[in-house]
Parts: structure tokens; sequence; C-alpha cells
């Protein structure tokens, strides 16, 4: 029997190799009926074999009730006899291939049910069948239906140009044995980061405000990208969230040339799992920054949307101070607030141009802040948690900050750490704040650099001017009293990083 | 040149339906054995279910002959044996078969296109 149906399937695959599509798909689909059909009349055959051996069952279970039983008796193929049936409880049983029992009804009616179990099993089996060429058969009907360019379904394409993007998005690779993709991904970070330091260094500043801007749009439509990328594929792997678990240090200024986007999305999605997907993040992102061009391709067959990514952001979540962890999106927003607030009109009456030249990475620092309560807040790096700001021997604490305070009075300074702020919207407080009225430009220069690596003797301490206090460090107070001098210089065997290297030259 | 080559395609093509037929034969006989399989298989079952106190008979032509219930189930088994074994020689059988129509088919139509190459050249 399955052999059969191996032989018209054989036979329909041939043929259609030979026809064109059209008619192929015409004949695969005859095919498709006849097993179909051949399999609907065996379940059928099979069927009454089950009732008739029903019957029996019922007949077997009453013939032991009488003696004998006065019954018309066939005698050959055209007449009857009246006769008796005796021995009613004797039966000689087919077993089948020419063997024969002698039983009693009821181990007849064991040996019956027997079968009937047998029988059952095929006609599962004929169900599967006719299910699984039902299947087969509606498949053809949609795909003709697809290739001829009727009904609903839309071809949507992506043209990928830049293989190398590592994103996020290739979590699916991630979340194998080797996790390589996402090691892959913070090497490029941190290479990018370094990279782009490097260059802020060597340049001399010349961002100007409008670029800033411009950049910061960018940015901007970037992650809303992103975040619909996120949704999709989460959608995808069933609300893996990994965002909530990436805990790096993005650097807000143009700093990321980091790939992000390597989103791959498969070409040969099945059309209505790509239309489903579609509507879902076209209703999440109405104002979603893809650039779709419909194209109505004559020569696909089928209407066809090709559309593309732009590069974008990942999305992070950022420790910055005081218990707020703002995500990337929300810091943007912030800044675009700040931006209108800005543009509205000049505030604070300071030209903006000393918070966004950014030599050193200490500036960024203090031109990224963020609003917090109307305040800005200068925001901490995260790879400080925020445990630690309660920490005694940690500068994160804002308890720690009053010893600062007292000292960076006495540079003539009056700035509490709360209120150390570095907006880049409204422009400097810090300018505002500043009494000796250094230049902004200096100003920039001197910023500690807040890294863990550095300064067991906090810089602040031994430059008369203000910076803010570096968070990381695990300064004790009785070493810092010690260190009140300018001694940063006398501490050769330390290692210095390169930055603060700088810094010390340009003084 | 074209007329020898239109006879050498006419008795390849003879060859080759031969092939197909006894294929085909195997085929059915093959089907036969299996159903046969299922069958004994059945009986098997079914005398494990019946104890000594029946008797069991085998027909013979048109005598019902006595049997005992071991020495039944001893003889189905064995020809469940023997049935599965015709059934692997089938196989190999039908592998055979099929691999040689499948060179006959290959030799089948280089033959024809070398017919129309010399039809083509020839007319």
């Amino acid at each position: 029997m399955a052999s059969t149906i191996h032989d018209q399937m054989a036979a329909a695959g041939k043929v259609k190799r030979s026809k064109y599509l059209p008619q192929g798909v015409e004949r695969l689909k005859e095919e498709h009926r006849k097993v179909v059909k051949d399999c609907r009349s065996q379940f059928e055959h099979w069927k009454k074999v089950e009732n008739d051996y029903e019957s029996l069952q019922e007949r077997l279970r009453t013939l032991p009730d009488k003696l004998s039983y006065d019954i018309m008796v066939p005698f050959g193929p055209l007449a009857f006899m009246p006769g008796k049936l005796v021995h009613t409880n004797e039966l000689t049983v087919l077993l089948g291939d020419n063997w024969f029992a002698k039983c009693s009804a009821k181990q007849a009616d064991a040996l019956v049910e027997h079968r009937k179990k047998h029988v059952k099993n095929t006609l599962d089996d004929l169900q599967k069948v006719m299910k699984n060429f039902q299947n087969r058969a509606d498949f053809t009907d949609d795909l003709e239906k697809l290739t001829g360019d009727t009904g609903d379904f839309v071809d949507i394409r992506e043209e990928v140009i830049n293989e190398e993007e590592v994103t996020k998005a290739k979590h699916r690779l991630a979340h194998k044995a080797n996790s390589k993709p996402k090691q892959e991904y913070l090497l490029d970070l941190e290479e990018d980061k370094e990279k782009k330091e490097g260059d802020e260094e060597g340049t001399t500043g010349v961002l100007s405000e409008e670029e800033l801007w411009a950049r910061l749009d960018e940015l901007e439509r970037q992650e809303e990208l992103q975040d619909e990328r996120y949704r999709l594929d989460s959608t995808d792997t069933n609300g893996e969230d990994t965002t909530s678990s990436s805990e790096e240090e993005k650097e807000a200024d143009g700093g990321s040339d980091v790939q992000v986007n390597g989103h791959q999305k498969e070409n040969g999605w099945v059309p209505t799992s790509i239309t489903s997907q579609m509507n879902g993040t076209n209703g999440s992102h109405p104002e979603d920054e893809e650039e779709e061009d419909c194209d109505e391709e004559a020569g696909n067959g089928l209407p066809t949307i090709y559309f593309s990514h732009t590069a974008e952001f990942k999305k992070v979540r950022i420790n910055t101070g005081k218990n707020t962890t703002l995500k990337f999106s929300e810091r943007n927003e912030q800044k675009a607030q700040a931006k209108r607030k800005k543009k509205s009109g000049k505030s604070n009456g300071h030209s903006p141009h000393e918070s966004y030249k950014i030599t050193s990475p200490a500036d960024i620092y203090r031109v990224f802040v963020d609003l917090v309560n109307g305040e800005p807040i200068p925001r901490k790096s995260i790879l400080k948690s925020r445990s630690r700001e309660n920490s005694v021997c940690s500068d994160t604490s804002e308890s720690s900050t009053a010893d600062f305070e007292e000292r960076r009075a006495a540079f003539g300074r009056s700035w509490s750490h709360d209120d150390a702020t570095h907006s880049d919207t409204s422009d400097g407080i810090t300018e505002e704040e500043s009494p000796t009225g250094t230049s902004p430009h200096t100003n920039g220069c001197f910023e500690a650099f807040t890294s863990t690596v550095i300064e067991k003797d906090p810089l602040p301490c031994s430059i008369p001017h203000l910076t803010i206090a570096p968070p990381a460090l695990p300064t004790i107070p009785e070493r810092k009293l010690e260190e009140v001098g300018p001694e940063a210089p006398q501490e050769p065997p330390k290692w210095m990083s390169k930055f603060k290297a700088t810094r010390l030259h340009q003084k | 040149m074209a007329e020898a080559i239109h006879k050498k395609l006419q008795s390849e093509l003879e060859k080759y339906q031969q092939m197909q037929k006894d294929v085909s034969k195997s085929m059915t006989s093959r089907q036969k054995l299996e159903a046969q399989l299922t069958e004994n298989n059945i009986v098997k079952e079914e005398l494990a279910l019946l104890d000594s106190q029946n008797t069991v008979y085998k027909l013979i032509g048109p005598v019902l002959v006595k049997q005992d219930l071991d020495e039944a189930k001893a003889t189905v088994s064995k020809r469940l044996e023997y049935i599965n074994g015709e059934i692997q020689r089938y196989e190999t059988l039908l592998k055979e078969l099929e691999r040689k129509s499948e060179q006959h088919r290959e030799v089948l139509s280089s033959l024809q296109q070398e017919y129309q190459r010399a039809q083509a050249q020839n007319p």
C-alpha cells in the first residue's frame, strides 16, 4: 500500500520535471487528489470490516445462551432448510494462513478483540496518510497562489550590503554553545571606543554645535531602529530580552562607530509570517525611519517591498548616578528636550561653544549630563555600581564628597559635588558657577578623567581647577589629606594613563 | 547512419521496457510477501492467546489435519522467518533491477541525442 503511494508520487515527480510549471502543478494536484481518494476508499473498507467484527462479537455473546437454535440452514446457493444449531459454544476459528483452532465462544471473543486492534491501527495509519496528503495538496495550492501573484502575499526583501555588522540581534548564534559573536561584539566596542577617543585627542576640537546636534539626531534615529529590531527579535525568540543584561558603557558622543546591526533577515521567510511581523513592527513604530520602497516588480510576479535598515545604536542601560538608570533613548530624549529648550533661547547667556569642545575624554563627562528633576547631574560611569555609592572607601558616595568640597573650596571653587553639572544643553552651569572665570577651554582640558585606573591621588586636589570628583577612586580620607599638595607628578613608579599624561603635559 | 542509430535505439528501448516489467513483477511479489508476513504475525499472536485445550487444525487441501498447539506455533514461526528471508531477497533483486534500469535509461537518452543529431545532419 505504501509502495503504491510512493509509485504515484514518483510518477508525479517525474512528470512534473518535464512539464511547465502550471501543468506540473496541475498534475501534482491531481496526483494528490488521487492518493487522497484512494485513502478514503480504503478507509471505508476498513471501517466496514470493523463494523462486521462488532456484530460478530454481539453474536458470539448471545450464542451460548441457548443449547440449540432453530434456524433455516442454507442449502446450496439457492435454498434453505429448517434445522437446528447445536453445540453452540464450540467454534472453529480461522486464524489465518490455513490454520484453524477449536475454541469456545469467549475465547473466540478474545480473538476478535485482538483482530479489531489491528484494524484500528490500520485505520489510524490511513488517517495520517490522508491528512498528510491533504496538507500537501493545500500547500501546492498555496504555492500556486504565491507564484501566480494572486492572493495577499507580498514579497518583502531587504538587501543587506554591509555584512560585517555585528549586533545583539545575532543572539541566535550567540546562544549556541560558543558565544563567539557576543565576544566579538564586545571586542568591537572596546576597540572602537579607544579608537574614537584617540581621534578626539588628536583633533583640536572643532566639532561645531550644528554638527553635534546633527549627530545626536542621527543617533536617536538609529536607536529607534534598534528598538524596532529588538522587538522583532524578541518576538522571534520568544521574548528573550538581552538589553537588560548589558551594562556596557556607551559613550554618547559620536563615539560609536560600533557597527551594531548585522541584522540579517532571511529572505526566504514564509509569507504569512512576514506579513504578520511587518504589521507588528509597523504598529509599534509608526515613525520608523526605515526606508521603504514599494516596488511593483512585474518580472517577479509578486509585489515586492524593498527596504533597508540604517545603522543604529545599541540600547544600553546606563547607570547614571543617584539610582537612576536611563536608557540610552531616554538620555537622547532628554538631550532633545534640552536642545529644544536651548534653541528657544540662550537661557544662560553663555556661548554654547565651550561645552561642546571635546578634546579629552573628560569633556565627555562634562558635556553629557542628565537632567534629573530639572537639575543637571553628572553621569557616572556605568562601571560603577550603585552599591558603591554608599561605600565608605569610594568616592562615589555623596557623603564623601563633603571632604572634597572642603578642599575644593580651598581652591577657590564653591561647587558642591551634588551640583556638579555637565549640561550639554543648558550651557554649562559649570561656567556659571565658576568664580575663577577660567576659560572654558582650559577647563575642558583639565577635567579629571574618571577612570578606575588612575589616581590614588585625586587630581582635583593637585590642580587649582574645579573638576568633578573621580567617582571610582578608592581613596581614603587620610590619604587625601596627605596629598593635598600637588604631588601628582611626583609618583614616578606609578603607571599613568596616557590621558593623564597628556593632561599633565598640557599643563 | 541515422538508420543504424535508430535500430539501436529501438533495441535498447525494448530492453528497457523488459527491465521495467521485471521490476514491477518483483514489486508485486514483494507486496504479496508483505501481506503474508502480516497475516502470519496475526496467527502467531492468536495462537499465543489459545491454550492447549483447544485443538488446532491445518487445512491441507480439502482436509483439516489436527495439529499440536506447540507444533503449530513452531511451524508458524518458521514460516515467518522464511517469509522474511524471501523479502530480503526480493529487496536486493529489486535494487539490482533498479540500478540496471537507470543505466539503461542513460544509455537510451544518449542514443536519443545521437539520433537527433544525426537527424539534424542528414535530412
